[in-house]
């Protein structure tokens, strides 16, 4: 049964105790960073961050707004890190999680630079690529994930996608407004919901995310069709001159 | 950074590697000739840089000793994993062709010209390979979500031509050393090489290598047309131009104006058309050669460089 994350960044006041949550059951390590004259920490996701709340200052119709969004794999059901992967080590549960195989991945990069949302990243101890799980060793044993669990303003809730999202669409009518609903089509469905109150961009995600592989076919014949004009123009207007060389023929060897 | 210059020396390498061995065999059929000595060049030249390169990738990968799990999967979807598999079917090509060119003086008559068809053959499968693995090194960049690379359908077709015109550039370094050890006095090398060529003066006519000089300036002509169309393209959307100005404006411009533009492009095409019309015995005319080929592969190298990087920026 397909499951998922629900976010509702209007209830999440930015206590970060989903970061820590995180960090503490996946056994992640803590990151040096710096005063960056914000309390957005760390300034990313990494290998070690699964999972953090990113901070936007902006002013909107006038008034100065502070307003917060959940970064983490939005495990989506049209995953391009999965696609791209070369070894088939990134597979998707029946919930619908994107998990990277520890055992078997290689540690290419491909997802890292495949993915649109900037989620997995090369970790330099391990040799592999990872990435928020949803907590798949949780959440098959009938616990939620971390960060849910721990969530203490209820913006984060897991469950039944399905239902999930009927709850979304209450509330973001309840909302009114710009109130955005983020996830149920993009890239085919994403498995982490978003409750927005304006529209994506605003909170820096993308509004029309691409699966890397859409344009794929696109790619190659652009690549093919390539190499076939340009051995094929440039050689036969300077060689087609045979009158004027003899091409090799004073070697003795070579085929005959 | 994700990839580092391991990868983008690879991508420069493979490039070069594929493209010198299209380039000789078009050479070979526009020209009409039998002699298939450039091929041979190509191939002895391709196979080394390319096995060279993929070592390089090996070593790039988070755990180098699993790289075999690449093996497990044909994916077509990834084209990481159809790289993987062209550049296997290419060099076991490449290396079967060299077999044959060895073999070819050791065995009958019939035996050599039976050899020499199959060469003929893998040859002409190969061009379909070569092809592809150069068209690979772009596509593995442009299905990603990366702006610079994803955000127009040109990567692979820059990268082609500059793999072309690095591939002839290499093959006129490489058919210059040889003609200078054949002329000089370093006997054991050169008869290391009449080994490896199976001929007793093995050279190349100088008048070939100003036919290939003028060749790569045609590729480049054209890699400079397909490059303002890569720009224009990238401009004509947000996340494109801000994508390009990291390589027009931004950390990476120096690199790009000066590396790319003038290195790979203008100042080899300017060299190049100092020596039209003029004899391939000429004063001056070779060391142009040598320059603008040089420019050529420095400034693919360095285009591999801005492209993988910036696109990581
Ligand atoms: S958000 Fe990125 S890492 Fe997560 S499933 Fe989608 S493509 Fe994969
Ligand atoms: S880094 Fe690992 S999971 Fe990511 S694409 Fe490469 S092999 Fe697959």
């Amino acid at each position: 049964m397909a499951e998922a994350i629900l976010y509702d960044s209007t209830k999440c006041t930015a206590c970060r105790a989903c970061q820590v949550a995180c960090k503490q059951w996946n056994e992640l390590e803590a990151e040096e960073t710096t005063n960056r004259g914000t309390y957005e920490n760390p300034p990313e996701l990494s290998a070690s961050t699964w999972n953090k709340i990113k901070f936007t200052e902006l002013e909107l119709n006038g008034e100065f707004k502070w307003i917060f969004t959940r970064l983490a794999c939005m495990h989506c059901e049209e995953a391009s890190c999965q696609n791209v992967c070369p070894t088939g080590a990134i597979s998707k549960t029946d919930e619908g999680f994107v998990l990277i195989d520890q055992k078997w991945c290689i540690g290419c990069g491909y997802c890292v630079q495949a993915c649109p949302y900037e989620v997995p990243h090369k970790d330099e101890h391990t040799g592999t690529a990872r990435k928020c799980t949803s907590c798949a060793d949780r959440t098959s044993n009938d616990l939620k994930p971390a960060c849910v669990t721990t969530c203490p303003t209820g913006a984060l809730t897991y469950g039944d996608r399905s239902s999930l999202l009927s709850d979304a669409e209450q509330r973001v009518a309840a909302l009114g407004g710009s109130a955005t609903l983020y996830g149920e089509n993009e890239l085919g469905g994403l498995h982490a919901l978003y409750i927005l109150e304006d529209s994506p961009e605003v909170y820096g995600l993308p509004a029309e995310p691409q699966v890397a592989t859409k344009n794929s076919i696109g790619q190659w014949l652009s690549g093919l069709i390539t190499a076939g004009l340009i051995t094929a123009l440039p050689f036969w207007f300077i060689f087609r001159r045979k009158d004027q060389i003899a091409v090799g023929d004073a070697n003795e060897g070579g085929a005959k | 950074m994700t990839w580092t210059a391991l990868i983008w020396i690879y991508l420069w390498l493979a490039g070069m590697a594929g493209g010198a061995f299209l380039a000789a065999k078009a050479v070979g059929r526009f020209s009409g000739s039998k002699d298939d000595s450039l091929l041979r060049l190509a191939t002895w030249l391709g196979l080394p840089l390319a096995i060279l390169g993929v070592l390089l990738l090996i070593f790039e990968l988070g755990t180098p000793l699993w790289f075999w799990h690449l093996f497990t999967q044909f994916d077509f979807t990834s084209p990481m994993s159809m790289g993987t598999w062209i550049l296997i079917v290419w060099v076991i090509l490449g290396v079967t062709m060299l077999a044959t060119w060895w073999l070819e003086g050791k065995v009958s008559q019939e035996a050599a010209a039976s050899l020499a068809s199959l060469r003929k053959l893998i040859s002409r499968i190969n061009i379909f390979f070569s092809a592809a693995l150069i068209a690979y090194t772009g596509v593995l960049l442009a299905v990603s979500s990366q702006s610079l690379w994803a955000g127009t359908i040109l990567l692979p077709a820059l990268f082609v031509v500059s793999a072309v015109s690095t591939g002839v550039a290499a093959l006129v370094l490489a058919a210059l050393g040889l003609n200078a050890i054949a002329d000089s006095g370093m006997a054991e090398i050169k008869l290391a090489i009449n080994q490896i060529f199976g001929s007793t003066e093995w050279k190349t006519p100088k008048e070939m290598i100003v036919r290939l000089a003028e060749a790569d300036a045609a590729v480049i002509v054209l890699e400079i047309a397909v490059m303002i169309g890569y720009v224009i393209w990238l401009a004509t959307s947000t996340a494109g131009s801000d994508a390009l100005g990291v390589i027009t404006t931004g950390s990476m411009a120096a690199p790009f104006w000066v590396g790319v533009v003038l290195l790979a492009l203008l100042i080899p095409f300017g060299l190049d058309l100092t020596i039209r019309n003029k004899a391939a015995e000429a004063k001056g005319v070779m060391m142009t050669i040598v320059t603008s080929s040089l420019c050529v592969i420095v400034g693919g190298l360095i285009l591999r460089w801005v492209i993988t990087s910036g696109g990581q920026l």
